[in-house]
């Protein structure tokens, strides 16, 4: 079988750690490493999250760079739904797997102009602040040609934000390097809110998911339980948003979901609306689009899609 | 002595070179490489004209590497020059340097985290926009903590802009890098427009140059080709050779004046690229940045000339151990 080959940027992070943990058990992934970058938490956090969670899933063999420390010009800001160390109240055990000698923006721009001499591009699962990558493309902008797509999370389009009134975590924290890779020419899949908040993982979800993780369930089943944001007010539902791993459902089950194509832009100056992303859904712009929007989303088709592959966890032999 | 040892972030650049040859002929000072960016002329020309430099020193062991080829956020903007592109081989001629493997801002992310392990810290003299600098400071904290002192000539108070009203061109081409250079912690010396206005230099200085052998030859070439004079904003004939203070500073600041300020810049709008320094501590922030103010402008063009001078006997002065 023909593997697609990704690189995992992420800022790990509840929600990231599902996408990961589904990632693990995708057999048509060939995952060249995981960078992590400074977001949710601290980088020394998120790179300790990232090695935990390989050796939860049982894949100490994929390889982790840590990445930047900080936003390319904005103070660190951390994610407000994770808990004390990004893991909600999972406690894992100290990884025996270490980080990578090699640093994420040097690993992105080797792997990634390996795959461009290779003719074999990656795809790039951005889930956290895309410093990493931004950084990378402006050391070395010809490892474009070694990215197939982006496939992103974050943003908000017509959506209002989740962190400010307009802006959501992952472009707020690092709005100048989404904006590097907004203008970089490479093709864009743009999960926002607006996706993201139609797949809500409600109390209902967590009890099945429980019961089908095999060896990972309990840590599954409390990681999952520490994400509802009980706000029916403002999400319809109990539950939380499923955010980063609707960029590995994307990846592997398109039929899914909805793309609309749109130019997509940041805001990065002002401060009242830092961060905010806007769609030029109606061509005003006079630019040609550089993103598909995910605008609609089988939820159901998400959920059984995750139900499908985490219950692998108990097919497979522990690690 | 102890030696001062430099990575020089340039652009080349006509007043780079003049820094570059001046440092290479300084036994107070080793240069550990050149990072390379895009600047004065785009990348390629850039490094082409670096590694010509360091060719006409006769120097073979310092490393050249190619950085950013553009500005961190903002749209690329070049120098008022850069239809000068590459040296032309009439002026500059070619050598054997060739650019190294391992790009700048790696380079400059290794050897900063070597010092701060070390304990021996690095100097960085900034004489391009900072793209590279801060391309490495958002990668490791101990990045910063390897950086003793970043040199930097750029931004202007007083006297105004030369590339737009507002804005000296080296911040105005990266105004987001200078803003992370400026925040990063640490220590800086800023020389400003206003003071390396204050040093013309003119055709008797390039003639000097010429007993510098063939680097003397090249840099009076260069000069003497791109007048840079401009006597309706000066007052008197002659140009600044803006990117030698730099080096001035390290081997001889008693030439120099200066006040520890608060330093910020203008990210956006029609002044992007402004500096600002709070003379009068209006904003009761700590100072981030030693500006310098003032220059021995007759001490200054002796030192310059003295020390390309050198490049003519260059094979009987002592060189620093690497």
């Amino acid at each position: 079988m023909k593997t697609i080959p990704i690189i995992v940027d992420c800022d790990p992070g509840i929600d990231d750690t599902i996408a990961l943990l589904t990632a693990f058990v995708s057999p048509e992934l060939d995952i060249l490493g995981i960078t992590p970058v400074c977001g949710n938490q601290p980088l020394g956090r998120t790179v300790l999250n990232a090695l935990q969670v390989c050796e939860l899933g049982g894949r100490p063999d994929i390889p982790v760079y840590p990445g930047c420390f900080r936003p390319m010009l904005r103070e660190p800001i951390h994610g407000q739904f994770h808990g004390k160390t990004g893991l909600g109240n999972t406690t894992l055990p100290d990884p025996v797997k270490t980080a990578e000698e090699m640093s994420a923006v040097d690993f992105l721009i080797e792997a990634l102009s390996l795959a461009s001499a290779k003719g074999e591009p990656v795809t790039l699962c951005c889930l956290g602040p895309m410093t990493n990558l931004a950084v990378a493309l402006r050391i070395k902008p010809q490892i474009a040609d070694g990215i197939g797509r982006v496939v992103m999370m974050g943003g908000a389009y017509r959506e209002p934000g989740n962190r400010t009134m307009t802006s959501e975590f992952n472009v707020l924290a690092d709005p100048h390097a989404a904006h590097v890779v907004f203008s970089s020419g490479i093709p864009i899949v743009a999960l926002a809110l607006d996706a993201t908040h139609q797949v809500m993982l409600k109390p209902e979800h967590v009890t099945a998911f429980s019961r089908v993780g095999g060896r990972i369930s309990h840590a599954l089943g409390e990681l999952m339980a520490f994400w509802d944001r009980n706000d029916v007010a403002r999400y319809g539902s109990r539950g939380g948003p499923l955010h980063d791993p609707l960029v590995i459902a994307y990846i592997l089950a398109p039929h899914l979901f909805g793309t609309t194509r749109a130019r997509i832009f940041v805001e990065y100056e002002s401060e009242l609306c830092m961060g905010q992303t806007i769609a030029d859904w109606y061509g005003k712009s006079g630019l040609e689009p550089n993103a598909e929007i995910v605008t609609r989303v089988d939820a159901q088709g998400v959920i059984d899609f995750f139900l499908d592959r985490l219950s692998r966890y108990a097919e497979k032999v522990p690690a | 002595m102890s030696v001062h040892r430099i990575i020089i972030d340039t652009d080349p650049g006509l007043d780079d070179a003049a820094a570059i040859l001046m440092a290479l002929a300084s036994p107070e000072i080793e240069v550990l490489g050149l990072s390379v960016v895009a600047g004065n002329v785009p990348l390629q020309d850039a490094l082409i004209n670096a590694c010509k430099i360091v060719g006409l020193s006769g120097r073979t062991d310092v490393p050249v590497h190619g950085g950013a080829a553009g500005p961190l956020v903002r749209d690329r903007v070049l120098g008022k020059y850069a239809g000068i592109g590459a040296f032309d081989d009439r002026l500059v001629p070619a050598g054997q340097i060739r650019p190294a493997e391992e790009n700048a801002v790696r380079f400059i992310v290794r050897l900063a985290r070597e010092a701060a392990r070390t304990g021996d810290p690095v100097t960085i003299c900034a004489i391009g926009p900072m793209t590279n600098i801060a391309l490495a400071l958002v990668q490791h904290p101990d990045v910063a903590r390897g950086i003793g002192r970043i040199v930097l000539m750029g931004g202007a108070f007083a006297a105004m802009g030369h590339r737009t009203p507002w804005a000296e061109f080296n911040v105005y081409a990266d105004p987001h890098a200078a803003d992370v250079v400026l925040r990063s912690g640490v220590p800086i010396v800023m020389m400003p427009l206003d003071v390396t206005f204050k040093t013309l230099f003119t055709r008797e200085h390039f003639e000097a140059f010429r007993r510098g052998g063939a680097a003397g030859q090249a840099l009076s070439n260069l000069f003497t080709t791109f007048d840079r004079s401009d006597t309706a904003r000066f007052g008197r004939p002659g140009g600044p050779i803006h990117d030698a203070t730099t080096i001035a500073w390290l081997l001889r600041p008693d030439l120099f004046k200066g006040e520890d300020v608060h330093v910020g810049v203008e990210l956006m709008g029609v002044t992007m690229g402004h500096t600002y320094a709070d003379f009068h501590n209006k904003l009761g922030r700590q100072s981030n940045a030693t500006v310098i103010t003032d220059v021995d402008q007759a001490g200054f063009t002796k030192l310059l000339i003295e020390r390309i001078g050198r490049h003519g006997g260059a094979r009987s002065q002592p060189m620093p151990e690497a």
